[in-house]
């Protein structure tokens, strides 16, 4: 029948060989043998996988029996499969982790002089991920519990090994008793074991009363300390203030508004009544000084011409002085004029 | 709010009524540099942008107390640019659920004869400057730093000085009347600049 023990508590080896009785399994019961493993949730044709000499007849097995078998088989393949998945991703995430870490380690020593904190932190936010999706992994209800898996070395060689060589890209050249303790290890040290040991004995030998107030005394000097780390935060961040604090002055602002909302400061250059030297003419400015010095006529000429009526007419009922004017009067209608824009 | 000497009716009645709020604040030289970094990360990507303008501000004056204000400005770097003419009305400080400065505004594209034109008209140049400065856009928000320099000789755009140690800083939005909401945008944006550059509402009648 199985080449091992019938007994379903003892795990089956996976090169388990089936030989069944032909004549116990009748065709449709055949069928419903294979319908059954392939609906417990792997995927079509896994069941192939299965080697049947259904044709060899070696031991004699009653129908029942060999239902529970198989599903015992059956459960027990399920479970590789389940371990075989888990090991992929666990794979999958371990490499995307060591890209990671190969990509930022390159970073450091390539491009220290012009990295910058956030890309830093970019990094470090990777890495954390991925931690925490392969913690996920490992924590995931279908993956089977690791530590009941066992490895063993079968093989110690001092000889350089190729295929390890590749496996580890060239890290591990030799799998000898040298590197084996480190590598397999799912144990701390035995020291670091006693070393536990000592102080969990420790822990238990302490009443709970005193256990509260230590807990208390640590809690106390914590909390000390973060406010003392706060506080100096606080102080470094305002003094950072203090010493940038110069960044704006509200009187600069007031004084550039004051300009671009009325001119206050602008016009106080010009000297009053400076015709003159627009008049002289600056060849080349184009329309801004063919405006301004037109302007600065209309000022000066003062007698009210048929084409400026409107500002001839502000300007006399303003000095209420009409007809004949001397030039320096005229200035001062114009400083009158402007200030109370300006004001 | 003054009303124009001459017959503006077409502003008002016809086109939208659009509002410019606005928050202004300053930034002293030295720190130029911090906040345009700042403003490079805070605002929509696109090309730096500078410009270099000259403005004339030009008053009509009627029978009214205060004048008629127009703004003639033109690009001094860029050829071929429209000069622009605007009007803006008063300024209203409002209450405190508005976070910024609201007043009318008309905006112009025209020809470079405006000065003429204005002149023509009875207006008479009050006073001009020289901004220079960068543009920085996010949505709609515009937010323009800019130094003012004082033109020595009236027309020469040659001979300028600089009129503080600071540059002054404004952040606006000009949007139909009513919509106050764009405000408390602008004041979250402002809040970002801070502690480098201080955007407030600046009553401007204060300052007279």
């Amino acid at each position: 029948m199985v080449a091992q023990s019938a007994d379903l508590a003892q795990p089956l080896l996976k090169n388990l060989q089936l030989v069944v009785p032909m004549t116990e399994v009748p065709c449709v019961h055949q069928w419903m043998v294979l319908a059954n493993i392939t609906h417990i949730g792997d995927p079509p044709g896994f069941c192939q996988l299965v080697d049947f000499p259904l044709d060899l007849i070696t031991w004699t097995l009653t129908w029942p029996k060999f239902w529970n078998l198989l599903l015992g088989f059956a459960l027990d393949l399920r479970e590789e499969k389940q371990l075989e998945v888990t090991l992929e991703a666990l794979i999958s995430q371990v490499a995307d982790l060591k890209n990671s870490l190969v990509s930022f380690i390159y970073k450091l020593e390539n491009e220290y002089d012009r990295l910058t904190w956030p890309s830093v932190l970019d990094s470090f936010a990777l890495l954390s991920g991925q931690l925490n999706t392969l913690n996920k992994v490992l924590k995931h209800e279908k993956t089977p519990l690791l530590r009941n898996q066992v490895i063993i070395p079968l093989v110690l060689s001092p000889d350089r090994d190729e295929e390890i060589m590749r496996q580890t890209e060239g890290r591990v050249p030799v799998f000898s008793h040298e590197v084996v303790p480190d590598h397999l290890r799912t144990k701390p040290d035995p020291e670091v074991e006693e070393q536990e040991k000592q102080l969990i004995t420790d822990a238990a030998r302490i009443s709970p009363d005193v256990a509260q107030k230590q807990i208390q005394s640590l809690n106390k000097m914590c909390s000390n300390l973060l406010e003392k780390i706060s506080k100096e935060e606080r102080e470094s961040e305002s003094g950072g203030l203090r010493q940038n604090k110069q960044t704006f002055n509200p009187t600069d602002t007031n004084a550039l508004v004051a300009a671009v909302a009325f001119g206050k400061g602008l016009s106080n250059r010009r000297p009053p009544g400076s015709g003159g030297p627009v008049q002289s003419g600056q060849p080349g400015t184009g329309p801004i000084i063919a405006g301004a010095s037109g302007m600065q006529q209309v000022q000066i000429s003062g007698a009210p011409t048929p084409q400026q009526p409107m500002l001839a007419g502000v300007q006399m009922s303003q000095a209420s002085q009409p007809g004949k004017m001397p030039s320096g009067i005229k200035t001062n209608i114009k400083s009158a004029s402007m200030h109370p824009y300006q004001r | 709010m003054e009303a124009p000497p001459v017959t503006m009716m077409p502003v008002t009645g016809g086109t939208i009524n659009m509002m410019e709020y606005l928050l202004q604040g300053s930034v002293l030289d030295q720190s130029l540099e911090s906040l345009l970094h700042r403003l490079r990360g805070l605002c929509d990507n696109m090309e730096p942008e500078t410009f270099l303008d000259h403005e004339m501000v030009f008053l009509l004056k009627g029978q009214q107390a205060s004048p008629f204000v127009l703004r003639a400005r033109r690009s001094m770097d860029k050829t071929g640019m429209p000069w622009h003419l605007r009007y803006l009305g008063q300024p209203e400080i409002g209450d405190k659920n508005r976070h910024a400065l609201v007043r009318n505004c008309v905006d112009i594209a025209t020809s470079e004869n405006l000065t003429d034109f204005l002149v023509e008209m009875g207006f008479r140049m009050d006073h001009e400057f020289v901004a220079k400065g960068h543009v920085f856009r996010k949505g709609i928000m515009k937010i323009v730093v800019y130094k003012i320099f004082r033109i020595l000789m009236p027309g020469n755009t040659e001979s300028i000085e600089p009129l503080s140690l600071s540059y002054l800083v404004e952040l606006s939005v000009v949007a139909p009347a009513g919509q106050d909401m764009v405000s408390d945008d602008m004041r979250n944006f402002a809040e970002q600049l801070k502690p480098l550059v201080h955007l407030e509402k600046i009553d401007p009648k204060r300052l007279m």
